[in-house]
């Protein structure tokens, strides 16, 4: 039993000096539940989406609407856009809002409430949704929290529909009989005067919208009669698979970056076998092995994620050739800020244990934080900021501006910039750091 | 040809080599002995450019070595003391990597490696990894690796760790080859017996620091005592060694006692007399010459190998 004792406590001791292990056993796990917790769970700050919602109703329903979706926690809902010069705002109207969705810009979806959204013939309120599907779990929470308001907070909206409605498909008297019998039944079983039940079924008046008091137990299929939605999908109708397209981009700089950062930090086996060392007492200068290690990584990256493009082409109907020359673009400047990442890690870490559990820890959180797994916009605000400072976000931003919205050079361009930019200041850091702290 | 000048070189806390002056000619086979730590392959490190001395220069057939001069490292052939091998590939891909960073073109290559190979005796495991050949082989491939470019100068250190005695030879002998065909080596060890065998000249350094340097026959006359008398430790001659105090100062050492005669036992004939009568027998009695053991424990007062 001691001799079992003594050798669990030298594995501790073992585990305690081998900081990957701990990295990638506790605090790894960590980070990712944080971030899961705050997308999927409750508890913790939420992050907000955001919409553009564009009200050209006059009526009171959907004033009560708009107040109401304004109050939403989880949405973060836009009115209004500034002027080019960033002098004047201005009320987003529905054409507006159609051209900010395709830019892909400020929003994936926007709701307008038509100018007939509801009148006094109306027999539901009418909803128009573009959207851009470029996540789908986006689109679905923006519908589901709209419903939800609806039903929350107009319950009272419902009797007026239902009775305009047989009105309309049983007639006149029909719906007299419908609306007595129906006001006797449930001021009977709820014990309320019946009259009042009546004037609430016929009579729409705004305040008395305010009250929730009503019970909302209404099905869905009665609610999505009354509630008509008018989607129109306006990006990547003709994108193949969409699931794929949309994604392929988040993945592909995640594999870069655990397969770039191994090529750097491979420098640590070669220093190890002593190779390192026999270069450099060789013609060879660390310039050129800094240099080689760059380029031969690059370009590795760079097959590397044709190679995924084109086996997602040839298997999944990816797209990959009809903007064929900026997936280029963005897979070198990826593959640029991949390599300087790997670079940075090398010149951090003491050993190759060390490098690969940093550069596993940053890669994760990177790829949680950047959008490899799922949309930035589903993460609360203050991560949404994190994200953009992560070489994750631009490199998935642009997969998507390439792929999904087929998008020219134009719309990658600060991404390039943004990219390049990191790349470059991160290998000058590097370079400093190779050589203070003589890593090679 | 090579020139090293007043160098010095520290690492954090330790002083690793301390006002070094060496000049090696050309054609010399010029041994470094000295124990562990001594600072050896400090001073190897150095003459290739791979380290910076901290003050002082070192100059290669009047050019100045440093870590940035490319040029000096062509005409320099290193054999680490550490094997620095591409582990998971073939020796042959090996040889080919390392002896197209010396810009040797692909025709001249092939046979170069040929070459060396053979005069390692790893032809026939010219395909093998690495990392399957024995530490023996390996090392006989790291040397190997360092004569592609036929270097005017081979620098060895300590390149015949862990070798067994019948490759130890080969290898001796392939030095004493090119050395005979002009090259110059310097090689580094810490057994004397090598240094004897192989060097023309020799250095002895201890604690980052050259406490003497010539020929054998130079370093021998250092001594006061140019011969030695040592008799085996057995169990029949450590009962009786206490009696040899009678003759003369006794140092005890892991196999031998060291018998250092009074003036009054100068003839071989008294001594041995002497030990006969005290009951040690001749056949434990050795008389030779100093060797460099003897050198560097007069020097510093302890063993080579402590
Ligand atoms: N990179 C280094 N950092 C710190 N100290 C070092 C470094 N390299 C050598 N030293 C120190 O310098 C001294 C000389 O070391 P060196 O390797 O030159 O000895 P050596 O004579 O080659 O010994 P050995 O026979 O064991 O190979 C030692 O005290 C060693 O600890
Ligand atoms: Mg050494």
């Amino acid at each position: 039993m001691k001799t079992v004792y003594n050798l669990i406590i030298k594995d501790l001791i073992r585990l305690k000096n081998d900081k990957p292990a701990l990295l990638l056993s506790f605090i790894v796990p960590m980070a990712l539940i944080i971030i899961f917790g705050n997308i999927f769970g409750g508890g913790g700050p939420r992050g907000r989406v955001a919409m553009i919602l564009v009200n050209e109703s006059n009526s009171p329903v959907a004033k009560l609407i708009e107040s109401k979706l304004d109050t939403v926690k989880s949405l973060y809902v836009i009115k209004t856009f500034l002027s080019d010069d960033r002098k004047d705002t201005f009320k987003i109207d529905e054409q507006k809002a159609i051209e900010l969705i395709k830019s892909g810009k400020s929003s994936a979806a926007a709701l307008i409430m038509p100018k007939d959204f509801f009148t006094d013939t109306s027999t539901a309120l009418k909803f128009k949704f573009y959207f851009d599907p470029k996540n789908d779990i986006e689109s679905a929470l923006i519908q589901g929290t709209i419903q939800q308001t609806i039903m929350s907070h107009a319950p009272r909206l419902f009797p007026v529909l239902i009775t305009r409605q047989s009105l309309k498909f049983i007639g006149q008297d029909s719906t007299a009989k419908f609306i007595s019998g129906f006001g006797k039944l449930i001021g009977e079983f709820f014990n309320v005067p019946i009259d009042s039940v009546i004037k609430s079924m016929t009579i729409v008046d705004s305040a008395s919208l305010y009250s929730t008091s009503l019970n909302t137990a209404s099905s869905a299929n009665v609610i999505s009669n009354l509630v008509k939605f008018e989607n129109e999908q306006l990006v990547g109708k003709e994108v193949q698979n969409p699931g794929l397209t949309r994604t392929v981009g988040g993945w592909a700089i995640m594999f870069l970056l655990f397969s770039l950062t191994g090529a750097a930090t491979s420098l640590f086996e070669e220093k190890q076998e002593g190779t390192l060392k026999r270069l450099l007492c060789m013609p060879v200068s660390r310039a050129h092995i800094l240099w080689s290690k760059y380029i031969y990584s690059m370009l590795f990256g760079i097959f590397q994620l044709l190679v995924l493009f084109f086996f997602s082409w040839i298997i999944f109907n990816v797209e990959m050739f009809s903007n064929f020359l900026n997936l280029l673009i963005m897979i070198t400047v990826s593959a640029a800020a991949a390599v300087s990442f790997g670079m940075l890690i090398t010149s951090f870490a003491k050993s190759m244990n060390q490098a690969a559990g940093i550069s596993t820890l940053f890669i994760l959180t990177m790829s949680a934080v950047g959008g490899s797994w799922f949309p930035t916009s589903l993460l609360p605000d203050w991560m949404q900021t994190i994200s953009k400072v992560t070489l994750t976000y631009w490199s998935v931003d642009g997969f998507l501006q390439v792929l999904w919205r087929q998008a020219p050079f134009s719309a990658i361009a600060l991404n390039v910039l943004v990219l390049l930019t990191i790349s470059l200041l991160i290998n000058l850091y590097a370079l400093v750091r190779f050589n203070n702290n003589k890593t090679l | 040809m090579l020139k090293i000048n007043y160098v010095d070189k520290h690492f954090e806390k330790v002083t690793a080599l301390q006002n070094i002056n060496l000049s090696i000619e050309k054609g010399e086979f010029f041994g470094l002995l000295g124990p562990n730590g001594a600072g050896k392959t400090t001073l190897m490190n150095l003459i290739v450019g791979y380290l910076t001395p901290d003050s002082g220069s070192i100059s290669f057939q009047g050019e100045l070595v440093a870590s940035d001069n490319l040029n000096v490292r062509k005409k320099i052939g290193f054999v680490p003391q550490d094997i620095s091998l591409f582990q998971e590939i073939t020796a042959y891909q090996n040889l080919k990597i390392f002896g197209k960073l010396y810009e040797l073109d692909n025709k001249d290559l092939s046979k170069k490696i040929d070459e060396v190979l053979e005069l390692v005796r790893l032809n026939e495991r010219k395909h093998d990894i690495v990392k399957e050949f024995s530490g023996g082989m390996k090392r006989r491939l790291n040397l190997a690796a360092s004569l592609l470019h036929d270097p005017p100068i081979l620098l060895c250190d300590e390149p015949t760790v862990g070798v067994d005695p019948q490759s130890r030879n080969a290898i001796f002998d392939m030095l004493y080859n090119l050395n005979q065909n002009g090259k110059t080596i310097v090689y580094t060890t810490h057994y004397m017996e090598e240094a004897e065998r192989l060097c023309s000249r020799l250095a002895i350094i201890d604690n980052g620091n050259i406490i003497a340097k010539g020929t054998l026959v130079d370093l021998i006359n250092l001594m006061e005592q140019k011969e030695t008398i040592r008799i085996q430790k057995t169990a029949a001659t450590q009962s009786k060694i206490e009696s040899l105090n009678l003759i003369g100062t006794v140092n005890e050492y892991d196999f031998y006692y060291e018998l250092i005669p009074n003036d009054s036992f100068n003839q071989h004939s008294k001594i041995f007399k002497m030990l006969e009568e005290n009951g040690i027998p001749n056949q434990f009695i050795q008389i030779g010459r100093a060797n460099l053991e003897d050198v560097f424990l007069n020097l510093t007062g302890r063993s080579l190998r402590d």
